[in-house]
């Protein structure tokens, strides 16, 4: 009973700390300007971060080794250090873009200056890792989350045609440069890296073993499939209010207003507290993500877990990626426009990071029994294969676009 | 060479203004107008919640800098470009609801609260909409 029930609380934790500043800012926008059309392509990202981090978690839970250990392992220190550089450069972006995300969200609700905002976000970050510890971050953030169901409820509020949302799911393909970069967008921002390499690196901090692949199974087959059905909420909604009216949610206070025009001031402070609440844990996984990485790749003791004392070098690491993170955004780039070039980025970089967890997922002499089946290594390969397409035409279609300008 | 240079471009520079070319095409402007009707859109939208007294002041008031500010600097850009003869009154009929829209934001941020303002606001913004709809139509030949 006891193992069902943290079973169930891990789903509801990835549930709610699904979405990110990325999958706000690019599922609303791929539904006021496509309608449904590009449902299927968040249905596929979802299935590919399902796929991707069921094997990290795999591979965390039988070796004891997380993703940047594996990657320097099989690629060698100089590809490594490639898969490295990249990977934190959009881990930084990331940071930087969710902790914008905040320091809006909170001028939303309390109307004071935005750069006062940043800097109290990342104070409270620091205090939130400080007093909990891991699983309390990761559970309150994703309870938190769980208000972005209001998204759900407003799609069924508004009664869209669902036929017409049904047919969302089929793919279709458009010649369109704009289109294929949200095609881009929308898959990518399901599928950033950063979350999985948090995911994985949760494992270790978790001290899971092989015990515990049943509850890495369910938490990514069914965690991450009602996330992606938030995520096409989100387009959803989007779709039937802003797509009729031509609005172009250039703003991250723009997603909110779905929800009010459906529940009133109850609906708005329900999507903005869970907009706060899954930016806010974003924000902290992907700074840990940034740490985790670098201290792994360099054989540095780390961990929440460990404390400050222990892993000091990966906890000042940390709060470097943090303070840097605010620099960027007091610079004064639009947060949107940050999430926007880390969502693009992070694509690009995938395959580094990908590949090598592939490759041991499937390697028997590491995984044993637990290696990847012919029905995993399929997918794993194809969705492999779509990723290097991907990251091939993303950085094209950014420029082609003006990053999403049209 | 070098002495050649300032009479070319002297050249140069007195063919495009005799052209009449200015440095905003038709398919700018129409997109210019377009994003309008979007903020506009979003204005009435933003504005209805007032109207129902179902939002929150906090909101409406960031909302409607942040748009405001979009809409005061879609006029600036419409106002400082120099139009191809052909589409100047569509221009000049551009900027003037940009200033709109702009003031309307501005209504909502003083008075974020205020029912009466929001559906008022609400309706000019609908017509804010309609005119840039209008322009843009003009524009493309196309219905908005």
């Amino acid at each position: 009973m006891k193992g069902i029930l943290k079973i169930a609380l891990g789903i509801i934790a990835a549930l709610g700390g699904f979405l990110d500043i990325g999958d706000l800012v690019f599922n609303t926008q791929a539904g006021a300007l496509y309608r449904y059309d590009l449902l299927w392509a968040v249905a596929l990202g979802t299935f590919g971060i399902a796929i991707y981090a069921e094997m990290c978690g795999r591979v965390a839970a039988v070796t004891q080794r997380p993703v940047f250990d594996v990657i320097r392992m099989r690629l060698g220190f100089g590809p490594g250090l490639v898969a490295l550089i990249a990977s934190t450069l959009v881990n930084l972006l990331t940071v930087a873009a969710e902790l914008g995300g905040l320091a809006i969200i909170l001028t939303l609700l309390f109307d004071a200056p935005f750069s006062l905002f940043v800097v109290l976000a990342a104070i409270g970050i620091v205090i939130s890792v400080a007093l909990l510890p891991f699983g309390g971050i990761e559970r309150i953030f994703g309870y938190g989350g769980l208000m972005m169901l209001v998204f759900i409820a407003v799609a069924f509020h508004q009664g869209p045609d669902w036929g017409a949302v049904g047919k969302g799911f089929i793919p279709s393909f458009s010649g369109s440069p704009l289109y294929l970069y949200f095609v881009v967008g929308v898959f990518s921002a399901a599928l950033m890296p950063y979350e999985v390499h948090f995911y994985s690196s949760g494992a270790i901090e978790e001290g899971w073993t092989t015990k515990s692949l049943k509850e890495n199974r369910l938490n990514a087959a069914i965690g991450y499939a009602l996330g992606g059905v938030l995520a096409c909420a989100l387009v959803v909604v989007s779709g039937y209010l802003f797509h009729p009216l031509g609005v172009e949610p250039n703003d991250l206070g723009t997603v909110a207003l779905p929800a009010q025009g459906a529940f009133g001031e109850t609906g708005l402070l329900l999507a903005l507290g869970g907009m706060l609440f899954c930016v806010g844990g974003a924000a902290i996984d992907s700074s840990f993500s940034a740490s985790y990485n670098l201290a792994q790749f360099l054989g540095w003791e780390w961990g929440r877990y460990r404390g400050p004392k222990k892993a000091p070098r990966f906890t000042v690491s940390w709060l470097v990626f943090l303070f840097l993170g605010v620099l960027i955004v007091l610079t004064g780039i639009n947060p949107v426009d940050i999430t926007e070039y880390s969502v693009v980025f992070a694509v690009v970089a995938l395959p580094m990071t990908y590949l090598p967890i592939l490759m041991i997922a499937g390697d028997r002499s590491f995984m044993g029994e637990h290696a990847n089946g012919k029905v995993s290594a399929t997918l794993g390969w194809l969705y492999f294969a779509l990723i290097v397409v991907l990251a091939i035409v993303a950085i094209p279609l950014l420029l082609a676009t003006n990053g999403g300008g049209g | 060479m070098r002495r050649l240079v300032g009479p070319l471009v002297a050249c140069a520079v007195l063919a495009f203004a005799v052209s009449g070319c200015g440095d905003l095409s038709r398919g700018e402007l129409s997109r210019g107008v377009e994003s309008l009707g979007a903020i506009a859109a979003q204005g009435q939208l933003i504005a209805n919640g007032v109207a129902r007294d179902a939002t929150k002041s906090t909101y409406t008031r960031v909302m409607a800098k942040t748009m405001g500010d979009e809409a005061e600097h879609e006029a600036e850009k419409l106002a400082d470009a120099e139009p191809e003869e052909a589409v100047a009154p569509e221009r000049h009929a551009a900027v003037l609801v940009a200033e709109e829209i702009a003031d309307l934001y501005g209504q909502l941020q003083v008075f974020p609260g205020d029912e009466r303002h929001g559906a008022a606001v609400e309706k000019h913004m609908e017509e804010a909409k309609a005119k840039a709809d209008a322009i843009a139509e003009r524009l493309t030949g196309e219905e908005q």
